[in-house]
């Protein structure tokens, strides 16, 4: 027999169960828009009916239904969605910082425009022009004197911006490197009050939302690789575990482990300098809380593709081979190159004509224009105009002659030509002109390239967000017609509870007076 | 796919924000005229870009070297027509005075006035323009006759050359060599000379009529010369100009906005983007809540 009071239990638990299920509703329209939260769900299940099966079993007709549970309290969620969206984020992370590298290159570049190095450097060239049909004249002179000041001055300005923008690269680098670290102790504390909780029976999904929200974060910055951890005891089956997290390659093997879920511990990633050269030659992963920085690695295989890569990528590295590359010491590098081969080839030409001169035969010959760089390397922001032709009678020193007359401006038709002369570059041999073009062409492919990847990451990043969304996110009209759902549910156990209280009116209370 | 609110906030927001990229995009072509601001926007057109400036300036800079060019010919040519005159009246004087019928005074004004004639010719050789000797070679800083009628610099007559033309220089000055050499001023003075001199007779003048005439044949030869390098100057100067349009042709089909089409681009994405405002203002406001009350 079951008891007298069954059904007021039966309608108790359904009381129960709907509050509960009316707080997790109460819990999703409060996250409504509580980024990174996925909707919960009260999963109820049966009670255990009456009689359980058993050989001592009472001889009653028929199982009898005992109400309902909250079981557990789940997050909508679909992990595979998650791993898409860190995929697409990385890339998104990786393209979007070049793309910003770049667009700040082609700022500083400024071309095509009237105010580029081209653009100063065809006026130089007017000016040699201008020369070299009025040799005699100090104004035609001051021009060249004022645009050769201008167009080492475009050389400079160039240098030292792209520089500066570097530098701040570098500061980006760190401060990512930082970003990484502090994500990965803060998974590393969830992970630790996870692997506390989840072996008493529960689910704790605040934590789980809170750990993928961090590492979503995380995957914009760097490739990284998540594998659940259990965390033993009387874990449910349901439940996520700790995450372990590695830093993953290009090629999907990984370089190393940012947050250990077994051990509960993790390591902390450094981009080294170690020759302090300015360029980035290798990584090193350190322990938490140890002192001794962890082995160094090559930087080649640091090719994990987020934002901090494109950060890498954009100041500069140097492989084990002492190979240089990166968005903007290449520029810098191509830049300097044509300052160099500019300045000593404009050197050559003007050292062997004749200046303005009152001495018979004219002795004024020899002079530099551009004072003389003695490497390529930092070319551009050296070039400056020598003392021969900025000091005084620096005017004169001007060599637009080659028979040493006043008339003759053959030796400034001669400077002028330089502009058409071939020289040997690394990249192959042309004119300054159509080198210049090939730099600003390159930066240009590339940027528009790094533009475009970018867009499609994230259209995609977004799509898998979106899908991510139509799973995990709260709609409101949902929740308003589950807690419309709920709240009868609610009343009618209570109206059941009421239907039994007068049953149970009717038998004590209301019954006849036998015996008495 | 299940729907929600957020979502559609989102897409809107997304949409709105990428409809503005758009409109600033044709914003920034209506303002600058130009297809492309910056070379990521479209590589090609911006190395073209490049070139086509540097060819532009080149041409503007021919144009400019152009007008230098006429300045040195004309005057040049000036100066010879004037030189060229004033042979002529020395041949005249010399006619006149060869027929021996002239006394000795009338012979002696005669002789001042080729004298005047001569010192002109000094003059003429010493032509100044915008301060430069034009026929002293490269050296035109100093004057290349002195006032005694000495060629300074007899083999001076190195060419002044301007460039006019990709790659083409051009010979602006004369062979003063020839127009005015020593054996000009020398004759001159020789026959004012021998006019001073009483007991010339008017064969030995007539000897002059020769060397005057020779004096007048190489002036008009190299007035005739430059006339011809001038027919290839006016080429080139034809030339340049057409060059110049074609120059900012190129330049303007390679990057700039075609105004009516950028122009029906805003409009288009205006209307596209007041749907998508209207669009959003429908689909954000209602939910299930304002329905039950």
């Amino acid at each position: 027999m079951s008891s007298t009071f069954h059904g007021l239990e039966t309608s108790l638990r359904g009381l129960r169960t709907h509050q509960s299920a009316l707080n997790t509703t109460g819990h999703n329209i409060s996250n409504a828009s509580t980024p990174g939260y996925s909707r919960q769900r009260v999963n109820f299940s049966q009670t255990e009916p009456y009689p359980a099966a058993a050989r001592n079993r009472p001889q009653v007709p028929g199982q009898m239904g005992t109400g309902v549970e909250a079981g557990t309290v789940q997050r909508v969620r679909e992990s595979f969605l998650d791993l898409q969206f860190r995929g697409e984020n990385t890339k998104s992370g990786y393209w979007a910082s070049r793309s910003d590298a770049l667009q700040k290159m082609e700022e500083v570049m400024n071309e095509p425009s009237d105010h580029g190095l081209a653009k100063t450097m065809d006026r130089f060239w007017q000016s040699l022009q201008d020369l070299a049909v009025n040799p005699e004249d100090s104004g035609a002179r001051s021009v060249v004197r004022q645009r050769g000041i201008a167009l080492a001055e475009t050389f400079n300005y160039l240098s030292s911006s792209l520089n500066s923008i570097r530098d701040d690269f570098k500061t980006q680098i760190d401060v990512t490197a930082k970003e990484i670290n502090s994500i990965a102790e803060q998974i590393n504390d969830i992970n630790k009050q996870i692997g506390e909780i989840e072996p008493h029976g529960y689910l704790t999904n605040d934590l789980y939302d809170k750990r993928d929200a961090l590492v979503d974060r995380l995957s914009e910055l760097a490739n990284v690789k998540v594998t659940a951890v259990g965390s033993g005891g009387q874990s449910l089956d349901i439940a996520e575990g700790k995450y372990t997290i590695e830093l993953m390659d290009a090629s999907g093997n990984s370089i190393g482990t940012l947050v250990d879920g077994a051990n509960l511990t993790g390591n902390t990633l450094e981009i080294l300098d170690s020759d302090s050269n300015g360029l980035m030659d290798s990584f090193a992963l350190t322990p938490f809380g140890s002192n001794t920085q962890g082995p160094a690695t090559p930087i080649e295989n640091f090719t994990s593709k987020g934002k901090l890569l494109g950060l890498i990528e954009s100041y500069g590295k140097e492989d084990t081979g002492g190979n240089v590359s990166g968005i903007y010491p290449e520029m810098l590098s191509k830049v300097d190159e044509m300052a160099y081969q500019f300045a000593t080839e404009f050197n050559n030409v003007h050292e062997s004509g004749y200046g303005l001169s009152s001495t018979s035969p004219n002795t004024n010959t020899g002079k530099k224009f551009f004072d003389e760089l003695t490497s390529t390397q930092g070319a551009a922001s050296q070039i400056k105009l020598h003392s021969d032709v900025t000091g005084a009678n620096g005017l004169n020193n001007i060599a637009a002659s080659t028979d040493g007359n006043a008339g003759d401006g053959s030796n400034a038709l001669a400077l002028g030509e330089v502009k058409d002369e071939t020289f040997t570059f690394s990249s192959g041999d042309s004119t300054l002109q159509s080198f210049y073009e090939g730099i600003i062409g390159e930066m240009a492919v590339d940027a528009q390239q790094a533009n475009r990847l970018m867009d499609n990451s994230n259209t995609l990043k977004q799509s898998v967000e979106e899908r991510r969304q139509s799973v995990s996110g709260v709609s409101l009209d949902e929740e308003m017609t589950k807690m419309m759902q709920f709240q009868h549910a609610y009343n009618a156990a209570a109206r059941n509870i009421t239907s039994i209280d007068e049953m149970l009116d009717r038998i004590i209370n209301g019954m006849g007076r036998v015996g008495r | 796919m299940r729907v929600t609110q957020s979502m559609l906030t989102g897409n809107m927001l997304r949409n709105l924000s990428q409809s503005y990229q758009r409109m600033g995009k044709y914003q920034d072509q209506l303002s600058t005229g130009k297809r492309i601001t910056k070379p990521s926007d479209d590589p090609v057109v911006a190395m073209k870009g490049m070139e086509y400036r540097t060819d532009l300036t080149e041409v503007e800079q021919f144009k400019r070297n152009l007008s230098e060019v006429n300045s040195w010919m004309e005057n040049s040519d000036a100066a010879l027509d004037e030189a060229g005159q004033v042979l002529h009246r020395v041949r005249e004087l010399t006619v006149q005075a060869s027929n021996g019928t002239y006394e000795d005074s009338q012979r002696g004004a005669i002789a001042d006035e080729i004298g005047q004639l001569r010192d002109h010719l000094i003059n003429i050789a010493n032509t100044k323009v915008a301060g430069k000797y034009i026929f002293n070679g490269t050296d035109t800083t100093n004057a290349p006759v002195n006032a005694d009628g000495i060629v300074v610099r007899p083999n001076g007559t190195e060419a002044i050359k301007i460039e006019v033309s990709k790659g083409i220089k051009l010979k602006v000055n004369i062979d003063e060599d020839k127009a005015f050499s020593q054996d000009l001023f020398d004759d001159l003075q020789g026959l004012v000379d021998e006019l001073n001199n009483a007991g010339s007779s008017g064969e030995q003048l007539n000897a002059f009529i020769g060397k005057v005439d020779s004096h007048l044949d190489e002036v008009v030869s190299e007035r005739a010369e430059l006339g011809a390098r001038y027919n290839r100057v006016e080429m080139v100067q034809d030339r340049v100009a057409e060059q110049e349009v074609i120059a900012n042709r190129i330049l303007s089909d390679n990057e700039d906005a075609d105004m009516e089409r950028v122009i029906i681009d805003l409009k288009t994405q205006e209307s596209v983007h007041r749907a998508a405002l209207a669009a959003g203002a429908r689909i954000i406001q209602p939910t299930l809540m304002d329905f039950l009350r």
